[in-house]
């Protein structure tokens, strides 16, 4: 049963996920390249002997330690705080499937956090070698952290046949390693690390924009082009990992690519191509623009063509998150769990059954904690229609019944009057209207476009009602009468 | 073949190619001009970019027009087309999308690129042409915008270009008559699309390549000019980088990242179609022109609600047409530095312009 708790007006919790989520990819990809970034840096200033970079590196160190244990740490937690709000459903799913995985996760997080202030505190105080070896340890746990994250979020798109046969049996754990490394699992760590190398370079970018060039020409023009370098991998390697990607994903959940080639419809059916378009544009455009405002002519690589390069490394990265998850639309967890929480498969061992089927015999309000059991002997007192004015107390019911069960099934992926609002999208749709979109999506036909990105509707027939006479309510709201 | 051989017959094919081109197109002499010409550089460089970033959009204006007339009908079946091109054809969205999008930045971008030239004092001596020739290029534009606006002939098109000629329409003795030789005929119909789609496609394009190689030629002649505070230090402090390669490659760079934020817009923001029009209805609430000519619409708005009659939108008409005079007779009044009056009256004269337009803008979008 969902819980529909977070109601976050206009922009929707989706989009604050989105929000945190962006931001936390920047600088956790960041921790990983950067990680890899830094000993290799201190290596090569080591062997060639550049006193200038080893003079430099335990600034950008304590610029890396401050943006990533702290920015990257906490919006971590925001992740989990947000997730857990919006679709706790989900949120437990995961944690039951995979609590064993994120327990290793944090303790190699942990010595990740170590090791990057023992690496910045000890510059100049232990013998190169060790020194050098603390950032090795660190590219090492920092990588850990991003295998092990990866097995969980490739498992939302791809879960596998193996794990879905025995969903909803309690039988999960058994199929741990086989929903681990699904099939999007290895060309979503080759795409994820070619990603983290590419952002330890934007990141070393902004900082060496502002190395003063007057003072330290040398040093700019060499770090420059160095970081450079560091976009290479990716832009050659990123399009055939891409392919290997899409090759993996199931068909169904690539037809809303299809879609979004042909038409905008609404705008909202094909954000998936339209993010991803935006994803190949950024990607393939920010190598050239590296190699003409920075590699170049290094020392007139000035903050704001770094600005600029850091935008398209959020425009590239963030995007192509939201693709990711937009193309598991309408699902949390593919053909397991839809976005709404309702499972598609049986629960329980002991009546196993489609809780779908149950909801909508049973009723999905049946089990909430959000009504007294007055309001709920309100609502089954029999048929009723859209109160005019919302005079009696039954039809004040079923107003609250039916934002009981917009904010159970809707409010995941809608708001009321803002992004996706059901105002804007039902406006010009009389009661009828609304009642027939609702009828389509409780009992979906096979060839019904909606299928392939709106979970099913689940619920009694008085629920439904319920629910048509709010949202009918929502998007014709009463009008006062003039005095 | 042996590896030090190869190199040389690469050399020897590079260079027999250049020679052929050369001796016909005279390119060593090109690239020697390019090398002499000098841009400077200092804490206002960045403005320069400004130019060459409308160039770019104007650019992405001509490669998607291009693609839209192969599917767009005007007339009748105007609506009709849009309607296949946005919802039906492969990628038809997305050429429609970058078509809207790229007028709107480029008219963001020669605002920028005008109020900059003004604030920097680059239409003084000797480049008052260069001055004259930007603006008949922004006006181009934004008439551009106006014909094109029109074309998918939806509901907020339609109302919009009929709001749109109340402000030709409301200049005096002439106004009338001149909104319905633009319209062709008493009413906003077929026959305008087909007049707006010929000025949209042929005419102004012509113009605009005229009026862009004038003016590309000015720039060229005389250079980039300097910010008065710049020109006032020694030559040996100032700094210079090559147009080519230096600027151009930067030039480039910028040009990828105006590509990328208009590709942003295009997919996070695509633009929709409206419901067809019906001329017989009435307009919908909020009818407005597109953003660029909110500040004369509201303009002639407000004045029409204070002034009686037709005495509001007259002095609506007198007030841009003498701001817009003065504006365009800026570098004969403020010519040099040596005029420190005249300067200021300069300087003073395009802050209240930018204020003016700016908030009359935001005014209108509230009052909507």
């Amino acid at each position: 049963m969902n819980y529909p708790a977070w109601d976050v007006p206009v922009i929707g919790s989706g989009l604050v996920i989105a929000a945190i989520a962006i931001f936390h990819v920047m600088i956790s990809h960041f921790a990983v390249g950067g990680g890899l970034f830094l000993p290799m840096a201190e290596r090569y200033a080591l062997k060639s002997g550049r006193r200038d970079w080893l003079e430099f590196l335990p600034r950008y160190s304590k610029f890396f330690l401050i943006l990533t244990g702290v920015f990257g740490a906490v919006s971590g937690v925001g992740i989990w705080f947000s997730i857990g709000l919006a679709s706790p459903e989900g949120t437990s799913s995961l944690i039951h499937n995979f609590v064993f995985g994120w327990a290793i996760e944090w303790v190699f997080f942990l010595v990740e956090l170590t090791t990057a202030a023992v690496y910045y505190y000890t510059w100049g105080r232990i013998p190169d070698k060790l020194h050098l070896q603390v950032g090795w340890l660190y590219a090492g746990a920092s990588f850990a952290t991003l295998v092990i994250i990866n097995g969980i979020l490739t498992f939302m798109l791809t879960p596998g046949q193996s794990w879905l046969d025995v969903a909803g049996t309690g039988e999960e754990p058994t199929r741990f390693f086989a929903a681990f490394f699904n099939p999007t699992y290895f060309p979503s760590l080759a795409l994820r690390t070619l990603s983290c190398i590419a952002l330890a370079g934007v990141w070393a970018l902004v900082v060496g924009s502002r190395i003063d060039a007057q003072q330290h020409p040398q040093l700019k023009t060499d770090w420059i082009r160095w970081t450079t370098w560091w976009l290479v991998p990716g832009f050659v390697l990123m399009p055939l990992c891409l392919f290997w990607y899409i090759k993996m994903v199931p068909g169904s959940q690539l037809e809303l690519i299809q879609l979004g080639i042909s038409t905008i419809g609404t705008g909202t059916f094909t954000q998936v191509t339209r993010t991803l378009l935006v994803s190949v544009m950024a990607s393939a455009t920010i190598l050239a623009v590296v190699y003409l405002a920075a590699y170049r002519k290094p020392v007139d690589f000035q903050i704001g063509y770094a600005l600029a390069i850091l935008l398209l490394g959020v425009a590239a990265t963030g995007s192509a998150e939201m693709s990711r998850e937009l193309l598991r639309k309408p699902y949390v967890v593919v053909d397991y769990m839809y976005s709404n929480g309702v499972r598609q498969v049986a629960t329980g061992t002991q009546e196993p059954r489609q809780e779908l089927e149950r909801f909508n015999t049973a009723g999905y309000l049946a089990d909430t904690i959000w009504a007294t059991p007055d309001e709920k002997s309100l609502w089954t007192e029999g048929p009723r229609t859209a109160p005019p004015d919302s005079a009696s107390p039954a039809e004040n019911a079923v107003l609250a019944q039916g934002e009981l069960m917009f904010r159970g099934q809707c409010l995941a992926c809608h708001t009321r009057d803002g992004y996706r609002g059901m105002q804007r999208l039902l406006h010009e749709r009389n009661e009828q209207a609304i009642r027939n979109i609702l009828t389509m999506l409780h009992t979906p036909q096979e060839d019904s476009p909606y299928r392939a990105f709106m979970p099913p509707l689940a619920g009694t027939g008085l629920e439904i009602d319920a629910l048509c006479a709010y949202l009918d309510q929502l998007a014709h709201p009463p009008v006062a009468p003039a005095d | 073949m042996t590896r030090s051989s190869s190199p040389a017959v690469e050399r020897s094919w590079r260079s027999r190619l250049w020679d052929f081109c050369d001796e016909r197109l005279g390119l060593a002499e090109l690239l020697e001009l390019s090398r002499h010409k000098m841009v400077p550089q200092h804490a206002h460089s960045f403005w320069y970019y400004l130019g060459g970033i409308s160039l770019f959009f104007f650019a992405i204006q001509v490669l998607t027009g291009m693609l839209l007339l192969v599917y767009f009908q005007p007339g009748p079946s105007a609506y009709e087309s849009v309607r296949r091109i946005t919802y039906d054809i492969d990628f038809g969205w997305l050429i429609r999308s970058a078509h809207s999008w790229s007028a709107n930045l480029m008219v963001l971008a020669l605002l920028a690129h005008m109020f900059s030239v003004a604030l920097m004092k680059a239409y003084r001596k000797p480049r008052e042409f260069g001055w004259w020739t930007g603006l008949g290029l922004l006006g181009l534009t934004m008439t551009f915008g106006f014909s094109g606006y029109l074309l998918p002939m939806d509901e907020l098109a339609f109302f919009a270009t009929k709001v749109g000629l109340e402000i030709p329409a409301s200049v005096p003795l002439v106004g009338p008559l001149l909104a319905g030789l633009i319209r062709g005929g008493p009413n906003v119909d077929a026959n305008t699309i087909q007049r707006f789609f010929t000025l949209h496609v042929v005419v102004l394009p012509v113009l605009f390549v005229l009026g862009l190689t004038l003016h590309l030629y000015l720039v060229q002649r005389h250079g980039n000019a300097v910010p008065p505070g710049e020109e006032a230090k020694p030559d040996s402090t100032r700094r210079y980088i090559k147009f080519f390669p230096d600027f151009f490659v930067k030039d480039l760079a910028m040009w990828l990242i105006a590509l990328n934020l208009l590709g942003l817009l295009v997919c996070l923001f695509p633009w929709q179609l409206g419901t067809q029009a019906d001329p017989a209805a009435a307009a919908p609430d909020g009818v407005h022109p597109e953003w660029y000519f909110m500040a004369p619409f509201q303009l002639l708005k407000v004045l029409g609600s204070w002034l009686p009659g037709a005495v509001g939108e007259l002095a609506g008409m007198l007030i841009f047409a003498v701001g817009g005079i003065v504006w365009g007779i800026l570098p004969l009044i403020d010519r040099s530095s040596d005029h420190p009056r005249a300067a200021r009256f300069g300087t003073w004269f395009t802050w209240g312009t930018i204020a003016f337009v700016a908030g009359l803008t935001a005014w209108g979008y509230l009052a909507l």
